[in-house]
C-alpha cells in the first residue's frame, strides 16, 4: 500500500492536524505502508497533482482547511477542488480532514471514479488547551476529538474498507461520548463538539 | 395575533442565545476552539459572537442545539422555531 498525506502547518488548526496526522505516518511505518508525506511547503497543488499522476497511490489523506468545493494546503493555497484534480483520485480511497468538503467535492471525487471518500459536511471543530500549544499531542482537550478522526486513517492504513474505517471512527466517537457523559467525567463541554463532528462525518463508496 | 407570534419568537430566540452563552461560560478559560476555516477562538470571543449572532456565533448555537436536541431535553419544534436563521 502507498499512502499520501498532506500536512500544512501555518495556523493553530493546521498546527494540531500536522502533529496528529504525524501519528498516522508512525502507524503506517508500523504496518509496512509506504508514505509520501507532503508536509508544510510541500503541501502545494503542483506537488500533490504530480504525485497523484505519477505514483501508484492507494490512500490519500488531506489535512487542512476546506470548503464545500475545495481543500487547501500550505498558506491556504487550494490544492484540490471540484473540476481541478479530482480525476487524479480515480481508484483511490480519500479521507479529507477539512471542513465541509463532503458536500460537493466528495461527491465529485466519487463521480470521477474514486473507490471511497470520507469527509465532513460541516465545519470540523476541535478544542485545544492554550497551554498545550507547543505539545499538541499531549493536549488532553484536543485528543478526544482528534483520536476519533485519526481512527479513519488508522483503519485505512490497516487495509480496512472505507465503510469499515468510517464505522470504526463512529464507534470511537460513541465510546468518547459515553465516557464524557458519565456523572464522574470532567470536561463534559466536549460532548457537543464530539457529537457535531461525529454527525458531520460522511462516507461515500 | 401575528405580532404576538413574532414577539414570542424573538423572546424564544433570546432565551436560546442566553442558554448557549450560559453553556459556553461553563467551558474553562484556557480552552480555545478551532472552528473550520474561521480560525481559533477563545471562549470570550465565542460568547461575543453568539451575542452578535455572526457566522461563528450562529455555528456555536447550531452545535449546542444539536447536542441539546440529541438529549431530548428541550422540545425540538420549539428550538427550531427559535433558532436564528443561517
Amino acid at each position: 500500500m502507498l499512502l499520501l498525506l498532506t500536512r500544512p502547518r501555518y495556523d493553530t488548526p493546521t498546527h494540531y492536524l500536522f502533529y496528529w496526522a504525524g501519528l498516522l505516518i508512525d502507524e503506517a511505518k508500523k504496518n509496512s505502508v509506504k508514505v509520501i508525506d507532503l508536509d508544510r511547503n510541500k503541501a502545494k497543488k503542483k506537488k500533490l497533482h504530480s504525485y497523484l499522476a505519477k505514483q501508484p497511490v492507494d490512500v490519500v489523506i488531506l489535512n487542512g482547511h476546506g470548503n464545500q468545493e475545495a481543500v487547501a494546503g500550505e498558506d491556504n493555497e487550494i490544492i484540490l477542488s471540484a473540476g481541478d484534480g479530482t480525476n487524479l483520485l480515480k481508484n483511490k480511497i480519500i479521507f479529507v480532514r477539512a471542513c465541509d468538503a463532503g458536500t460537493i467535492l466528495g461527491k465529485e471525487i466519487m463521480q470521477q471514479g474514486a473507490r471511497g471518500f470520507i469527509g465532513y459536511v460541516q465545519p470540523f471543530i476541535f478544542p485545544s488547551d492554550k497551554d498545550s500549544f507547543s505539545k499538541p499531542l499531549e493536549d488532553e482537550l484536543a485528543a478526544p476529538v482528534l483520536e476519533c478522526s485519526n481512527q479513519v486513517g488508522t483503519s485505512l492504513i490497516k487495509g480496512k474498507s472505507v465503510a469499515e474505517a468510517h464505522k470504526d471512527s463512529l464507534d470511537k466517537y460513541t465510546k468518547a461520548i459515553d465516557k464524557y457523559s458519565s456523572s464522574e467525567a470532567t470536561n463534559s463541554f466536549l460532548l457537543p463538539i464530539l457529537l457535531w463532528n461525529m454527525t458531520s462525518q460522511v462516507c461515500y463508496q | 395575533m401575528e405580532e404576538k407570534n413574532e414577539a414570542q419568537a424573538i423572546s424564544d430566540s433570546e432565551d436560546i442565545i442566553n442558554l448557549v452563552i450560559a453553556r459556553l461560560k461553563t467551558i474553562p478559560s484556557n480552552v480555545e476552539l478551532s472552528v473550520g476555516n474561521e480560525g481559533s477562538f477563545s471562549i470570550d470571543e465565542l460568547i461575543e459572537s453568539v451575542r452578535k449572532q455572526d457566522d461563528i456565533g450562529k455555528k456555536m448555537i447550531e452545535v449546542q442545539l444539536a447536542y441539546l436536541r440529541s438529549l431530548g431535553k428541550l422540545p425540538t419544534q420549539e428550538l427550531q422555531n427559535a433558532a436564528p436563521a443561517n
